[in-house]
């Protein structure tokens, strides 16, 4: 079972190389997304060979925050994008005046 | 024995999210790369769970991975569909091309 464990870990630094060479920002987010469900395989198979339950509990709390986390990101880049764009139109629109 | 399942079962989950991380490597796309992604969220966390399952037995152990796995059955097509949305609003071309109810 150690040997599935260090599979996954060699699967999650190939992920983590993706993430930082990705292109755009959903790319990396993507990438990020993976690499949390790749950490909670990994915790459920070390609580098996640890054969401790708690790990579990902090399974459940993991995928909840990767999921808030994703959440927050692609609102937070939505709406840079969209308050950069409505800048640019003010912008153009002043410039019409003139 | 039940070790036995239980390895073959994540054996199994590891090949499936093998698959997803040669898929996002070999795409050209962020669409297409999210649809490669989309086998780990589960099929991959479905037989690695399954297998911590029948390692533990009958007990309130397993349950614990019952309810991790419905949760990330629920919140995974949640999260994939919020990036998605990000990658059609800030990608100009496809974004002036949608119209009415799928205008974002």
């Amino acid at each position: 079972m150690w040997i599935i464990l260090i599979c996954f870990g060699i699967l999650s630094f190939f992920s983590f190389y993706k993430a930082v060479k990705g292109p755009s920002v959903p790319d990396r987010l993507i990438t990020i997304n993976l690499i949390g469900s790749i950490v909670i395989m990994m915790l459920a198979i070390l609580a098996v060979i640890l054969k401790e339950d708690y790990l579990l509990d902090i399974c459940i709390i993991y995928a909840m925050i990767s999921f808030l986390a994703m959440v927050v990101l692609s609102k937070i880049y939505t709406g840079i994008y969209l308050s950069n764009k409505a800048k640019e139109q003010e912008k153009n629109e002043k410039e019409g005046k003139n | 024995m039940q070790e036995i399942i239980g390895t073959i079962l994540m054996v199994i989950g590891l090949i499936f999210v093998t698959i997803a991380i040669f898929g996002v490597y070999r795409f050209k796309y962020v669409l297409n790369r999210m649809h490669a992604v989309a086998i780990c969220d589960t099929l991959g966390m479905f037989f690695v769970l399954l297998g911590v399952m029948v390692c533990f037995g009958l007990s309130f152990a397993s349950l614990k991975c019952g309810l991790i796995l419905v949760f990330f059955w629920l919140a995974g097509p949640v999260s994939t569909h919020l990036i998605a949305r990000l990658e059609v609003t800030t990608n100009e071309p496809m974004a002036k091309k949608l119209k009415g109810e799928d205008q974002i």
